[in-house]
C-alpha cells in the first residue's frame, strides 16, 4: 500500500502542471486538456481520501466529477468548433471579444 | 373636533337644487370650450351661438333664477338665523379607531345674510355682464374665432365666485377663491399676444399669490385651533371660547392679508390697475363687481369671531388694522385717480378706493362687535359696509360697462374716420384697445362732448358716478354715509380710529372730484378729437345691462327703506325690520338727515357738502364746458353740463402749477409703488435667486459631479485589467482563490 501522502503529492503535482498549462498555452485544446488534469488531480485526491478513511463518499464524488468533466469537454469542444468556424483558428490570443 | 352649532337645515324642495347654481356654470366650461374647438369659424357657431355667448347666457340666467329662488326662500324663513343644506359628508375614522368623525370635509351650502347679499350681486352681475359681453366681444374683429375661450373662462369664473359665496367651510372658500384667481389670470391675459397683457396677468397672479400664502397660513392656524374649517364648527361660540385670543387674532390677521391681496388694498394693490389690460367685460366682472369683493367677503365672514363673548375686547387691534388699511388705500387710490388719463384706470383706482371704504366700514363694525357695550351698533356698521359693497358692485359694474361702451364706440369711430380720410390701411388686427395703435381709445383727452352722442351710456355713467360719489338719495349715498358715520362713532370712543375716520372723510371729497372729472372730461365740453365727433351708440346688447343697472342704482333708495343698511346676519335683527316700506323710508330719512345726535347731524351735512358740492365743484371749475354748438344732451344731463360750463367760466382757475408739481408726477407714477416693488424684488428676490443658483451649481451639482468624475476615473483604471484574454481571467480567478484562502488562514 502506498502512503496516501505520496498520492497527495502526485495530486498537487498534477494540479500545478494543469494550472501552469492553462495559464501559458495558446492552443485551446491544450488548455482544455490542462483543465482535465486539474479535475483529475482533485479526483485522485478524493479517491485517496476515500481509501484512507474507508468512506464511499469520496468514490461518489470522483464519479460525479468524471461525469461533469465529460460533459464539460463536450461543451468545450463544441465551443472550439464554433470558434474555428468564425476565426479559422483555435488560438486563445485571437479570441478577446470580452474586452469590447 | 368641537361640537357643531345646531343649524337648522332647509327642507324645502328648491334648496335641493341650490348646488346647481355652482355646478351649471362649471359644467358649461368644458362644453363651451370643446364646442368652440369643434366649430371654430363655423358660421352658425358665430352667428347663432355667438361663439358660445348664447350658451353661457342661459346658464347664467338659470344660475341667477336659482339664486333668486334660494334668496326668496331664505328671506321667507324670516328669522335671520343661519341655514345650511348638506349633500355629501365625508368622514374618517377617529384616532381611537372606533368612532367616525363626520363632516371633516363636507360639501354643503351655507346661507346667511352675507351669503344672500353676495349671491345676488354675483349672479345678477354675472348675467348682465354676459349680456354685455355678447355685444362687446362679438362685434370686435380682434376677438374673432377665440371668443369661445372667453366665454368658457367666463363661466368658470362665475362658478368660482358663486361657489365661494355658497361654500360652507373656509376650505371650500379657499378652493373657489383660487379658482377665481386662475380665471382672473387667464382673462387678464386674454390678449396674450400683447406683452403688456401677459405681464399684467402674471403680475396680478403673483401679487394675489403673496396674499394667498398668508391666507393658507391663517387657515392652517385656524384648523389647528378648531380641528375643522367648517363654519358650523368655527363659528360656534362654545368652540371659540376654548381658543387662545392671541392665536386667533394672528390667524385672522393672516387671512386678512389674503383679503388685502384679493381686494387690491395697500400694499398689495399694484396689480389692479394693470389688470385693465383684459377685455372690458372682464374688468367689469372680475376687477370691479365680483372677485375683488371676495376679500371683503372673507373679512365679513370673520364677524362671528369678533362677536363671540369670549373674545370681547381681545381682537380690537386687528379691527383697527383692517380699518387703517382701508383708510390708507381710500385716500391713496383716490389721489392717484386724480391724474389718470385712461378712462378704465380712473375706474380701477376708484374701485380700490371704494373697496377701501368697505374695509374701513368692516373694520369699524368688527371693532364695535368686539367692544363690550357697543355690540348693538356693530350690526348697523356691518350692514352699512355690506350695503356699500352692494351699491359699489352695481355702480362700478355699470361704470365699467359704460366705459367699455365708450371705448368700443371710440374704436368704431376711429375706424370710420380713418376710412373716410383715405388711410385705407387695415386696422383689423390691432383694432382693439392696444398700444401699437397710435390712437388711444381709452384716453380721456381724446374724448369730450359725448353726452349728446351716447345718451344711454352717458346717463349710466352719470348715475354710476353719482352713486359712487354718494350724491344724496342715490345708491352709494346711504351706505357711504353709514360707513363714515360708524367710523366716526368708533373714533369718538377710540382715538386711534381718528386716522381712518379722517381718511374716509377726505376720501369722500376726493371721490367727488375724480368721478366728476372723469364724467366731465368724457361727456361734457367740446369733442377734443375728430374721432370723438363721429361716435354713435348703436351696438346691440350693450344698452340692456346699462339701463338695468341704472334703475338698480336709482332705486337704491327703496332698498334703503327696506333697511338694507341694517343688513346683517344676526338673529336679533329682523331681516326687513318690522316696519313697512314707507315707515322704513321715513325712519331712514330721519336717521340720516335729522339725526338726534348733534354730532352725526353735522357729520351728514359735512359729508354731503364735501362729497357732493366741493369735489364736483372743483372738477367743474377745471374740466366743465358746454357741448359743441347746436348739440344738446338729454334733458337730465343738459342742466349739469350747463352748470359745469358756467362754473368753469366763473370760477375756472389755472391748475398747471399743480399739474406740473412733483406730487402730480408722483401720482402719475402711481406713487412709485411699482418701481419700489420692482427694485425690492430685484434686490431681494433676485439676489436670493442668484445665491441659491450658485449654491445649486457649486455645492449640489459640484458634489454630484465630483462623485461622477472620480467614479469615472476609477473605472478607467479598472478597465485596463480587462484584457479579453481567457488566460488572464483564469489567472485572476486563481489569484482570487489564493487571496481568499490567505485571508481565511489569517482570520481563522
Amino acid at each position: 500500500m502506498i502512503d496516501p501522502a505520496w498520492v497527495s503529492v502526485l495530486s498537487a503535482l498534477l494540479f500545478t502542471i494543469g494550472l501552469w498549462g492553462a495559464f501559458t498555452r495558446k492552443n485551446a485544446i491544450v488548455v482544455l486538456m490542462c483543465l482535465e488534469l486539474i479535475l483529475n488531480a482533485a479526483n485522485l485526491q478524493f479517491v485517496a481520501a476515500a481509501i484512507q478513511h474507508g468512506d464511499a463518499t469520496g468514490w461518489v464524488f470522483a464519479i460525479f466529477a468524471i461525469a461533469i468533466a465529460a460533459s464539460e469537454v463536450a461543451i468545450g469542444l463544441a465551443i472550439f468548433l464554433a470558434m474555428y468556424g468564425q476565426h479559422e483558428s483555435i488560438s486563445l490570443d485571437d479570441v478577446n471579444l470580452l474586452k469590447h | 373636533m368641537g361640537t357643531t352649532t345646531d343649524i337648522p337645515e332647509i327642507t324645502s324642495s328648491f334648496t335641493e337644487y341650490a348646488i346647481f347654481i355652482v355646478l351649471l356654470p362649471m359644467l358649461a366650461f368644458p362644453v363651451i370650450l370643446f364646442l368652440g374647438r369643434l366649430f371654430n369659424g363655423n358660421e352658425t357657431w358665430v352667428k347663432s351661438a355667438k361663439e358660445g355667448g348664447l350658451i353661457a347666457l342661459p346658464i347664467m340666467v338659470a344660475s341667477f333664477v336659482l339664486s333668486l329662488i334660494l334668496i326668496v326662500e331664505f328671506i321667507g324663513s324670516g328669522t335671520g338665523s343661519y341655514y345650511i343644506g348638506d349633500w355629501l359628508n365625508f368622514g374618517w375614522i377617529g384616532a381611537d379607531g372606533m368612532t367616525i368623525e363626520e363632516k371633516v370635509f363636507g360639501v354643503g351650502i351655507y346661507i346667511d345674510h352675507v351669503t344672500v347679499m353676495l349671491l345676488f350681486v354675483a349672479s345678477f352681475l354675472c348675467m348682465l355682464i354676459n349680456i354685455f359681453s355678447i355685444g362687446y366681444m362679438n362685434t370686435d374683429p380682434v376677438n374673432d374665432n377665440r371668443n369661445h375661450r372667453f366665454y368658457a373662462e367666463f363661466v368658470l369664473f362665475c362658478s368660482g365666485m358663486l361657489g365661494m359665496v355658497l361654500a360652507d367651510s373656509f376650505l371650500w372658500l379657499f378652493i373657489f377663491w383660487e379658482l377665481m384667481g386662475l380665471c382672473s389670470y387667464l382673462l387678464i391675459g386674454f390678449y396674450y399676444e400683447r406683452p403688456s397683457a401677459a405681464y399684467a396677468a402674471k403680475k396680478a397672479f403673483l401679487t394675489t399669490r403673496v396674499g394667498d400664502v398668508f391666507l393658507v397660513i391663517g387657515l392652517v392656524m385656524l384648523w389647528n385651533m378648531f380641528g375643522s374649517l367648517d363654519y358650523s364648527v368655527v363659528f360656534n361660540p362654545d368652540n371659540i371660547a376654548l381658543v387662545d385670543a392671541g392665536e386667533l387674532q394672528m390667524a385672522l390677521g393672516m387671512m386678512f392679508i389674503g383679503a388685502v391681496g384679493k381686494s387690491a388694498q395697500f400694499p398689495l394693490h399694484v396689480w389692479l390697475p394693470d389688470a385693465m389690460e383684459g377685455p372690458t367685460p372682464v374688468s367689469a366682472l372680475i376687477h370691479a363687481a365680483t372677485m375683488v369683493n371676495a376679500g371683503l367677503y372673507l373679512v365679513a365672514r370673520m364677524f362671528p369671531f369678533f362677536g363671540a363673548p369670549s373674545m370681547a375686547g381681545e381682537l380690537v387691534d386687528l379691527a383697527f388694522i383692517i380699518a387703517a388699511i382701508g383708510g390708507i388705500t381710500a385716500v391713496m387710490a383716490a389721489a392717484i385717480a386724480f391724474v389718470q388719463d385712461d378712462l378704465k384706470k380712473v375706474l380701477a383706482y376708484s374701485t380700490m378706493s371704494q373697496l377701501a371704504y368697505i374695509f374701513t366700514g368692516l373694520g369699524a363694525a368688527l371693532w364695535l362687535a368686539n367692544t363690550p357695550g357697543m355690540e348693538k351698533y356693530a350690526i348697523v356698521a356691518f350692514g352699512a359696509a355690506l350695503f356699500h359693497l352692494f351699491n359699489h358692485a352695481m355702480a362700478k359694474g355699470m361704470l365699467f360697462m359704460a366705459s367699455g361702451s365708450v371705448i368700443h364706440e371710440m374704436h368704431h369711430a376711429h375706424h370710420e374716420v380713418h376710412h373716410h380720410d383715405g388711410h385705407g390701411e387695415d386696422h383689423g388686427d390691432d383694432h382693439h384697445d392696444d398700444h401699437h395703435d397710435e390712437f388711444d381709445a381709452q384716453s380721456m383727452s381724446n374724448m369730450g362732448g359725448l353726452a349728446s352722442k351716447m345718451p344711454i351710456t352717458a346717463t349710466a355713467m352719470l348715475v354710476g358716478s353719482a352713486s359712487i360719489m354718494g350724491l344724496p338719495l342715490i345708491g352709494g349715498f346711504w351706505s357711504k354715509e353709514g360707513i363714515i358715520a360708524n367710523t366716526w362713532r368708533v373714533a369718538r370712543e377710540e382715538p386711534l380710529f381718528l386716522f381712518p375716520a379722517f381718511c374716509v372723510l377726505l376720501g369722500a371729497a376726493m371721490t367727488g372730484f375724480y368721478m366728476s372729472r372723469m364724467w366731465l372730461k368724457t361727456f361734457a365740453g367740446k369733442p377734443k378729437t375728430e374721432v370723438a365727433e363721429h361716435v354713435h351708440e348703436n351696438t346691440p346688447w350693450i344698452p340692456i345691462p346699462l339701463v338695468t343697472l341704472t334703475f338698480v342704482s336709482l332705486s337704491s333708495v327703496i332698498l334703503a327703506g327696506m333697511m338694507f343698511t341694517h343688513w346683517s346676519s344676526d338673529s336679533g335683527y329682523a331681516f326687513f325690520s318690522d316696519k313697512g316700506l314707507v315707515d322704513g323710508l321715513i325712519y331712514e330719512f330721519e336717521h340720516i338727515f335729522l339725526n338726534s345726535d348733534a354730532f352725526f347731524f353735522v357729520l351728514t351735512y359735512v359729508v354731503i357738502f364735501i362729497g357732493a358740492i366741493v369735489g364736483p365743484g372743483l372738477a367743474m371749475a377745471l374740466y366743465g364746458g358746454a357741448l359743441k354748438e347746436g348739440e344738446k344732451a338729454k334733458g337730465w344731463m343738459q342742466p349739469i353740463i350747463n352748470l359745469s360750463a358756467r362754473v368753469n367760466e366763473k370760477r375756472g382757475f389755472d391748475n398747471s402749477a399743480w399739474a406740473d408739481s412733483g406730487l402730480s408726477v408722483a401720482l402719475k407714477e402711481r406713487l412709485y409703488f411699482d418701481k419700489w416693488y420692482d427694485t425690492a424684488m430685484l434686490k431681494l428676490v433676485a439676489g436670493f435667486a442668484v445665491l441659491s443658483a450658485t449654491f445649486d451649481r457649486k455645492v449640489i451639482d459640484g458634489t454630484i459631479k465630483t462623485i461622477e468624475r472620480s467614479s469615472q476615473k476609477i473605472s478607467l483604471s479598472v478597465r485596463k485589467l480587462t484584457t479579453g484574454s481567457a488566460r488572464d481571467y483564469i489567472m485572476m480567478a486563481a489569484l482570487g482563490v489564493l487571496v481568499i484562502y490567505a485571508m481565511l488562514e489569517v482570520m481563522l
